[in-house]
Formats: structure tokens, sequence, C-alpha cells
């Protein structure tokens, strides 16, 4: 996946556990760390504007994007198809 | 009564494939008997120990096919269907569709395990659908196959004694099944990608 979740960094920056973050923005221990651990397929709006809000930060500072070999694969073939 | 879980429909239905089950092994035991004791007559005959005359017999009469429908169907009339090449193609007949039966069956009871538990989108279930209409498959494919084979041998070995009826009819049902069983696979599929998606939705 080319999305990646930087989850962990922030909870660093924020001295912050994944159990106290959990208890603050309401979403279980184990669906926070699917997403931190980069296996979740989508998120909410809704968990991602409470992740936000606790963690006092913009989605851009969650979320990464990294191109991946697939990306550049799909972007020749979207050329091609041009 | 709701379909799926506890005390529905499925349970119900699976109840009634266990039994299914357990009466298509009786059948398999059945074949395979059949099929050794069958050996031994032949065994026997070839050693000189058993007249060949009693598998003989008189004239008989070998119906191959079922008009409009689909299911294996060769009847013989006795005496005169006790050589080889009437009985080895109806023991091959009876081989592929109870050994397919017990596939499909097999399957189905897996498939209603989970329709029980209330869960049916998972990707097994996909997989079982799929190992049943390739089933399915192969066992219509078997059965024009299998019978051109008996026409075959029963014209060429036969002898004058065995008057073969041929009646091959295309059934209509069973590959309607099959092509709705090829979509239902797709649909449980997708259905259990959906599930899993929604599931690491956070």
């Amino acid at each position: 996946m080319a999305i990646r979740v930087t989850l962990d960094r922030i909870l660093l920056d924020r001295r912050m556990s994944l159990t106290d973050l959990s208890e603050k923005v309401g979403v279980t221990l184990a669906n926070l760390s699917i997403l931190k651990t980069g296996k979740a397929k989508a998120i909410r709006f809704s968990t991602l504007n409470a992740l936000c809000r606790v963690l006092d930060c913009q989605p851009g500072e969650i979320l990464s994007f990294e191109p991946s070999e697939d990306d550049a694969l799909d972007e020749a073939a979207d050329q091609a198809a041009e | 009564m709701k379909a799926l879980g506890k005390g529905s429909i499925a349970s119900i239905v699976r109840v009634g494939l266990t039994i299914a089950w357990y009466v298509l092994w009786v059948a398999a035991v059945c074949v395979l008997v059949g099929a050794i004791s069958y050996g031994v007559v032949l065994t026997l005959i070839a050693n000189g120990s058993i007249d060949p005359a009693l598998l003989q017999g008189g004239a008989g009469n070998a119906d191959l096919g079922e008009q409009g429908g689909g299911n294996f169907h060769v009847t013989y009339d006795q005496p005169g269907g006790g050589t080889w090449p009437v009985v080895v193609p109806a023991l091959l007949i009876a081989g592929v569709v109870v050994a397919g039966s017990l596939i499909i069956v097999w399957r189905l009871r897996k498939l209603f395990d989970s329709f029980s538990s209330g869960e049916p989108f998972q990707r097994e279930n996909a997989t079982h659908l799929r190992v049943i209409w390739i089933t399915m498959l192969a066992i219509e494919v078997s059965r024009y196959v299998l019978l051109a084979l008996t026409g075959i041998l029963l014209a060429r070995f036969g002898g004058p004694d065995v008057d073969a009826n041929y009646q091959l009819a295309i059934d209509f049902s069973t590959w309607g099944s099959i092509l709705i069983l090829i979509v239902l696979a797709e649909v449980f599929r997708e259905g259990a990608r959906l599930k899993e998606e929604q599931e690491l939705t956070i």
C-alpha cells in the first residue's frame, strides 16, 4: 500500500501511548493497532477527525503517500491508455 | 423462521446433508463391493471355475441415457447384461456419480456449517461453491463421455444378445445450475472481500 500511517511517530512526539489514544479517541486498542501497523484497508473520516482532534495535528501528519512499484505501473498504463 | 444462524433453515438443511453424506458412503461401499465382486467373478471365469454362460444369459436390452433427463441412466434387462461391456461402464458411471456426489455433499456441509454459524461471507465459501460447480461440470461431461464409451463397447463387444438403445439428451437444468453456481461463487468472493474490507476499516 502506498499510503503509510505514521501514527507511531506522532505518538512518540506527543509522548502518548496507544492505550491513552484509544481511550481518548474511543477506538478500540485492537483497531488502533491495525491502523498503526498499516494493516487497515480504510479509515473513516470520523476516526480521522477524532485522531486529529486528540493529537492536535493535520491528517497529512498521520498519513503519507509513498509511491510503490504498482503505482508506477498504473501510471504507465494510464499514460499508454491516453 | 430465519435463514441463517442457529435454529435456522440452514441448520435443518445441514442435518439433511449429514444424512445424505452417510447414505452416499453406504452407496460408495456398495459400488466398491460390486466392482470387487464382479472382478472376482471375471477372474473365476478366466480360471474356468465358473461357466461364462452365467453372465451371457439370453437376449437382453440396454437403455442408455434418459430422454429429457439429466441423470446417468443405464438400465439393462437381464439376462444379457452381465457381460463386461455392459457392467464395467455401469460401474464407472456409478463410481463417478457417487464420488462426485460425495464431493458436492461434503462441500455443501462445509457451506451450511458456516451458514448455520451466521457468517456466510467467507473466502472458503466461495471456494466451496467453485469446487461444487467444477464437480457438477465434471460429472456432466463424464456423463456424455461414459455414455459414448458404453455405446462403443456395446456395439463392439456387446454381442448379438445385447441390444442397445441410445437416448442422449442435453440437460439444460444442470447447465443452468452450473452457470448460477459460477455467478454465486463470484458473489460470495466479492461479499467476502467487502466483509474483510469492512472489518479492516477503522
